[in-house]
């Protein structure tokens, strides 16, 4: 437990003591559940400049979470279409919008920029905002090759800005609260650690197999599933640690798909554990979660369903543990039916919760001057696990 | 005249292409690259040209082109992809156009739902002002505002003729429900205000106003609403008589007042701007769905010389 403490204690940095950020987003994530607010005020000084470039379909959530944070302005957006950056500028609010990014470096010199546009572009851009001395807060994966994200390692520490991949997920309820029982030693050391994320991207109403348009990500090495790669790594490193070996096994089952591969598997042995990752096309229904098991006993973090059940070494007699245990699981399972429903009616940001909370962190951090709650360094093992996981695939 | 007409696989797009082959017009008919073959009928007559808008448009598609009939509109997926689907692949096309300089016509289609459904007292007309808080609607409106708001800005920068038309409901066979009808509960449908008329286009009606909206190049916007007066409860009985479901009356006030307790109550649980709802709870939408106007026709009658058919009492009409 120490060692994955080590690793990831830039994770257990309560995010919910600013008041000031939570009462912002409070009507977004109230509903949501999240920790308890302590009564701790921070001055954050100046008012941060923020910009976004490419205003598509997640950009709708950065935009959203930004246009509410205190201390913040959104000075613009900008993407190549005229029509997406006016009407994302004028319904966040916006101060200018344009569709040339280095023209809105110059003239705006924006503190942050959010990179949301497809993955292929993102090295180009990125390298444009640090040396336009801008932090980068860039949208998974954060660069189509893993020699781009090296370069990008080096020019983000040379210019001493911030190069934040988005691994919202890490900050989503569920895995949040299951950081904190493998900090409080409920699970023991950390064994082994499972990300499976099962999602339809073969229906024909999917994107990724759009059959009149091909999607960009499916020119990333790997395709589709490379798209989800950062997600699942990120949950695996940082439950347990530096990955030192990996196997792999990609298929295509649907011949008649637009889908290089469809089914994903591998297994890692990592620092402090093993790890397997596993990504289904095929399995339904959609789901994603995030499984430690410990020495003293494993929890599932059913990530989109937003509920987090445990079975563990109780202090009662043995035979009464797997009573307690489904006795506690029962209750977490009821609460969440009723939790999902008062989601769907509500207006929140649903699973994309850990994006607004990362988000209002790092905000947080440039504005105070503390650590990101993650740091470079980590957003490299990451990409290099992917980058591992990509390359295995030629290898058999 | 040769016509280049956008969303040609859709529902109105076949008609259209339907009505100026019937207008002894050349037609140049652009289909995504997966949807179905073209109907037999136009078998050596339209050129057929496989292409997604979402992706730049080759120069070659205006060649020898005399006006663009723009009906294309992503129409499923979420707010985002439909907005991308029809307002950035309608810039990407017209960018298109105005490269080549070929091209100086546009008939553009768009919609009811641009309207401010709050503003007009009687009659909604061409002259009632557009939403001013489009976000409060739905992404349909969203996207149908940017969508002309786009292609007026480069009509007027370039001198093109713009012609825009917004038709009401669009009804026809295999596409009979049309939303100010009512609100389907399964076996139940509301008939909300049952004895207004509806601002009801027969497809074949509404395809005849494009086709001769293309051959006049008058620039102006038109209202598209047949002569042909028919209420929502005459409406849903019709297209309700094979199902089963039992029509229920209710008045327009009173589903309006039901709306706002919604959002009220909405409100109060999801401060501050309260949760999701059907669209029908949301009073902004069920006035642009609902609200007992009277619709004019009149300046498309008069300026097209465009006239309408009736059709809801022929074999044509739903089915």
């Amino acid at each position: 437990m120490e060692s994955v403490c080590a690793t990831t204690s830039c994770l257990f940095v309560d995010i919910t003591e600013n008041r000031r950020l939570w009462n912002a987003l409070q009507p977004q994530l109230s509903a949501i559940g999240y920790g308890k607010i302590r009564a701790v005020s921070k001055k954050t000084g100046a008012v941060i400049q923020s910009a976004v470039i490419g205003a598509g379909q997640v950009a709708t959530q950065h935009l959203a979470c930004i246009s509410r944070l205190p201390g913040v302005r959104l000075a613009a957006v900008c993407d190549l279409s005229r029509a997406l950056a006016e009407s994302a500028a004028d319904r966040y609010g916006a101060n200018a919008w344009y569709t040339d990014h280095t023209r809105m470096l110059s003239e705006l010199k924006p503190d942050i920029v959010h990179i949301t546009t497809p993955p292929s572009s993102h090295f180009r851009l990125a390298k444009d905002c640090l040396n336009a001395d801008a932090h980068v807060f860039v949208e998974k994966p954060a660069t189509a090759r893993f020699e781009e994200f090296a370069e990008l390692q080096l020019l983000a520490q040379t210019k001493r800005r911030l190069l934040i991949e988005d691994y919202n997920y890490l900050y989503n309820g569920p895995v949040r609260r299951l950081l904190d029982s493998v900090k409080a030693g409920e699970l023991g050391a950390v064994v082994h650690v499972e990300a499976l994320l099962c999602l339809n991207i073969l229906d024909k109403t999917n994107p990724f197999s759009d059959p009149n348009l091909r999607h960009p990500a499916l020119d990333l090495e790997g395709g589709a599933i490379a798209d989800f790669l950062p997600h699942l790594a990120s949950l695996v490193y940082f439950f347990g640690g530096k990955a030192c070996s990996v196997r792999t096994v990609w298929e295509k089952r649907k011949v008649d798909s637009p889908l290089p591969y469809d089914e994903f598997r591998a297994t890692v042995r990592m620092e402090h554990a093993t790890a397997t990752l596993l990504f289904s096309a095929h399995s339904q229904p959609d789901s994603f979660r995030l499984s430690v098991f410990g020495s003293r006993g494993r929890a599932v973090a059913d990530i989109w369903e937003n509920r987090l059940t445990r079975a563990w070494l109780r202090p009662v007699a043995k035979p009464l543990i797997p009573f307690y245990n489904a006795l506690e699981e029962a209750k977490v399972l009821r609460r969440s039916a009723f939790k999902l429903l008062w989601q769907k009616l509500g207006s929140g940001p649903g699973t994309f919760e850990g994006l607004w909370v990362l988000t209002a962190s790092l905000y947080d951090s440039l504005a105070s001057g503390t650590p990101p709650l993650f740091s470079l360094e980590d957003t490299m093992e990451v990409n290099r696990l992917v980058h591992e996981l990509k390359q295995e695939r030629n290898r058999f | 005249m040769k016509a280049l007409v956008t969303g040609s696989g859709g529902f109105l797009g076949r008609h259209v292409v339907h009505a100026l082959l019937g207008h002894g017009h050349a037609v140049r008919a652009v289909l995504r690259p997966a949807s179905g073959d073209p109907p037999p009928e136009w078998k050596g007559r339209a050129e057929i040209v496989r292409a997604d808008l979402r992706a730049p448009a080759s120069e070659e598609l205006f060649d020898g082109v005399d006006v663009l009939v723009h009906l294309a509109a992503t129409m499923s997926g979420s707010a985002e992809a439909a907005f991308a689907g029809t307002v950035v692949s309608t810039e990407k096309l017209c960018e298109t156009m105005l490269r080549t300089g070929s091209t100086r016509r546009v008939v553009l289609a768009s919609s009811f739902s641009v309207y401010d459904w709050t503003a007009p007292k009687r009659a909604l007309t061409e002259e009632t002002p557009i939403e001013p808080k489009p976000y409060d609607r739905d992404g349909y409106a969203v996207m149908k505002i940017w969508q002309e708001r786009v292609v007026r800005r480069l009509a007027a920068e370039q001198g093109w003729t713009l012609t825009v038309l917004r038709p009401g409901f669009i009804y026809g066979p295999a596409w009979p429900e049309v939303g100010g009808a009512g609100i389907s509960l399964k076996k139940l449908f509301l008939v909300v205000s049952p004895f207004s008329s509806l601002p009801l286009t027969h497809v074949e009606n509404c395809a005849q106003a494009f086709a001769v909206a293309a051959e006049k190049g008058l620039a102006g916007t038109f209202n598209i609403i047949d002569d042909e007066s028919i209420t929502a409860w005459r409406y849903a009985g019709k297209f309700l008589s094979h199902s089963g479901a039992i029509r229920i009356p209710v008045p327009y006030w009173l589903g309006l007042g039901v709306a706002y307790s919604a959002q009220c109550v909405s409100r109060i649980l999801f401060p501050p701007s309260g949760g999701k709802l059907p669209a029908f709870l949301v009073p902004q939408r069920y006035r642009a769905r609902f609200r007992p106007l009277e619709f004019p026709n009149r300046r498309a009658k008069e300026t097209l010389g465009w006239s309408s058919k009736p059709f809801f009492d022929s074999a044509r009409a739903l089915t």
